[in-house]
């Protein structure tokens, strides 16, 4: 089933949780909402869910309006960031939930429930497990049991609120990967809130950068990391460094370096910022040619299958990071203290005042 | 613990010594002067009629109010903890009232209101209806005074346990009563059955505010407490404390059943 979002807004008392967001999510699709608390991505998770009412805008689940639909009626899964299993319930217990509070008509019988509930089980591998209750569980069983109580209704749109957030770091590693075969192969159409960039890149088919109310971007993993949008995401995904400089009648001079940048033609001329991530920060020993900038080598990290650098800009004391491949840091010898000469490459140039 | 032995010991002792003065030395001579006309007396003072009258009434004062005041603490805690309203913040400060409240002064609201000189008397008057003096007024009193002890006992314990489960029970297309009884009752239920045994404990052994609306009239409208009381002035000292045991034994047996379900609280959170 897809879901589209038109124009929503929400407002908690003089907050501004979503401000005209509108997406839609082919059906199918695995899709992140990811952003840094107070961006505003699980209000907009909970309205799919009908968990939350929105100020304007509509919801439409395949095409039909979904707005005035009770979350009863919403035939959607969702997955709580702190589990929400019934406590006082067995494994069993839980995942039935769903089934057994239907209205006589259409509940399955009673053979039907278990064999559904048991083959759920057994899905999220947790057959011996099927008599416990939550408290004896690990937090990664219990996200487990969460989800299969979430599918044992057979939901058109499964609703994950930072499924992993509670988790153990290998453990979330462990289970989104898990997470992302299972939606190979039911193929429900699922949202999941994240703010871990590792997570929505690595999981989900598109994400959808969501910043103070609004979506910044959306996109295919590669595309909202290799081509972000704007300074925020550029930020927020990733390591980045800024180099400050000028546009002026559609070219930039950052530092010693001038970029030509067509698209900014037409604007008046400007303090502009330009966004290097530390693997396109070329250092080499000697000056090969005047585009470079001359800096000292503060702190090396060499440990590990890349280099980690912090340089010191010596015109403007500003820090550079620098990530190179260990070869090229065996090659080069660098040493703490030395000075080196650094060359951006790739650089995405945003005029200043784009920034918020 | 690092305190030295000598500390803890004196500590301990200053606590045992006062619980026994104020405590145990009293309760053990309601029994003695009880029993000090011998077990006949003892038999006569608690199946004398009016005394039954005044257990009975105790009885349906309880069997009233403690179910009422379980239904409402239960509503006004299911309210206060898993919705947002206008008027939450007065809800929970009116809730508290009976506890801030003289019991004199509860039981005086209720002659003020309802008495034959009060706001609505000369109309239930008229209507040949007695609150003031009978049994309904001693009812509305207890409720009023119990009214605190089920959603005081429930408010913090679902404050904490959140709305998620709820929620999740909500997305999982249970309709509102099946998310109360298969959900929210199941987590709250020993929380709920404490405060019961405290409501309980208070409504048959509430003194001030029934003696104001009761009238004493003997075999009509005595509780036990006040039963006591009338035995007490008339100088008849083991009757009084026959009765009077029956309230104490009452108060061990809250006191047995609030540690059972204390110990099931915690093994249940």
């Amino acid at each position: 089933m897809s879901i589209e979002i038109r124009s929503v807004s929400k407002k908690f008392a003089d907050f501004n949780a979503l401000m005209d967001v509108s997406l839609t999510v082919p059906s199918g699709e695995l899709v992140a909402l990811l952003g840094p608390s107070g961006s505003g991505k699980t209000t907009l998770l909970r309205i799919i869910a009908g968990l939350e009412s929105l100020d304007q805008g509509a919801i439409l689940f395949n095409g039909e309006e979904a707005t005035s639909r009770h979350v009863r009626e919403r035939q959607v899964g969702f997955v709580f960031q702190h589990y929400a299993l019934f406590r006082h319930m067995t494994v069993f217990d839980n995942v039935a939930f769903g089934l057994n509070v239907r209205p006589r008509k259409t509940r399955p019988s009673k053979e039907e429930i278990r064999d559904r509930v048991h083959g759920l089980i057994k899905l999220i591998q947790l057959e011996n497990f099927a008599d416990r209750y939550p408290a004896q569980l690990s937090g990664g069983q219990r996200q487990r049991v969460a989800l299969a109580r979430a599918l044992a209704v057979e939901p058109q749109v499964l609703l994950l609120d930072e499924p992993f957030g509670a988790l153990d770091a290998k453990v979330r590693v462990e289970l989104r990967r898990w997470l992302r075969r299972l939606h190979d192969e039911i193929h429900v159409t699922s949202v999941f809130v994240t703010h871990d960039q590792d997570e929505a890149l690595e999981v989900a088919d598109r994400v959808v950068v969501m910043n103070e109310g609004r979506i910044e971007q959306v996109g295919t993993p590669e595309e909202v990391y290799d081509r972000p949008a704007n300074p925020f995401v550029y930020n927020f995904l990733g390591n980045v460094n800024l180099f400050h400089g000028r546009v002026d009648k559609g070219e930039a001079r950052i530092g010693g370096i001038s970029i030509d940048l067509p698209e900014f033609e037409e604007a008046a001329a400007g303090p502009a910022v330009a966004y290097v991530r530390p693997y396109d920060i070329e250092i080499n020993r000697s000056r090969s040619s005047q585009e470079e900038i001359e800096a000292r080598i503060r702190f090396i990290q060499g440990a590990g299958a890349v280099a980690r650098l912090e340089l010191e800009r010596l015109d403007t004391l500003e820090l550079i990071e620098a990530v190179m491949t260990r070869e090229r840091y065996r090659e080069l010898g660098l040493q703490e203290g030395e000075k080196v000469f650094v060359r951006p490459r790739n650089m995405r140039v945003f005029l200043e005042d784009y920034n918020i | 613990m690092t305190e030295p032995a000598l500390v803890r010991w004196f500590l301990t002792g200053v606590a045992l010594i006062f619980l026994g003065l104020f405590l145990l030395v009293p309760l053990a001579a309601v029994f003695a002067q009880a029993l000090e006309k011998g077990a006949g007396a003892y038999i006569a003072a608690i199946t004398e009629p009016d005394a039954l009258a005044a257990v009975r009434l105790t009885l349906v004062t309880a069997a009233i109010s403690v179910p009422l005041n379980l239904v409402f603490g239960v509503a006004a805690a299911w309210a206060i903890t898993k919705f947002d309203f206008i008027g939450k913040n007065l809800l929970i400060t009116l809730i508290d009232i009976p506890f801030s409240v003289s019991p004199v002064i509860s039981g005086l609201i209720y002659v003020l209101l309802f008495g034959l000189q009060g706001w609505l008397g000369p109309w239930l008057d008229l209507h040949n209806i007695k609150i003031i003096f009978a049994v309904p007024g001693i009812v509305l009193a207890t409720i009023f005074v119990t009214f605190p002890f089920v959603a005081r006992e429930l408010i913090p314990l679902m404050q904490a346990q959140g709305k998620d489960e709820e929620e999740a029970a909500l997305v999982l297309g249970a309709n509102g009563l099946q998310t109360f009884f298969r959900v929210t009752l199941p987590n709250i239920k020993w929380g709920l059955i404490y405060g019961v045994i405290l409501c309980n404990a208070r409504a048959m052994g509430e003194f001030g505010a029934v003696s104001v609306v009761s009238g004493h009239i003997r075999g009509m409208t005595n509780t036990i407490p006040l039963h006591v009381e009338i035995l007490y002035n008339e100088y008849n000292y083991a009757a009084a404390f026959a009765v009077a045991s029956l309230l104490a034994l009452l108060a061990l047996v809250t006191l047995v059943a609030k540690s059972i379900v204390e110990w099931r609280l915690k093994v249940s959170s």
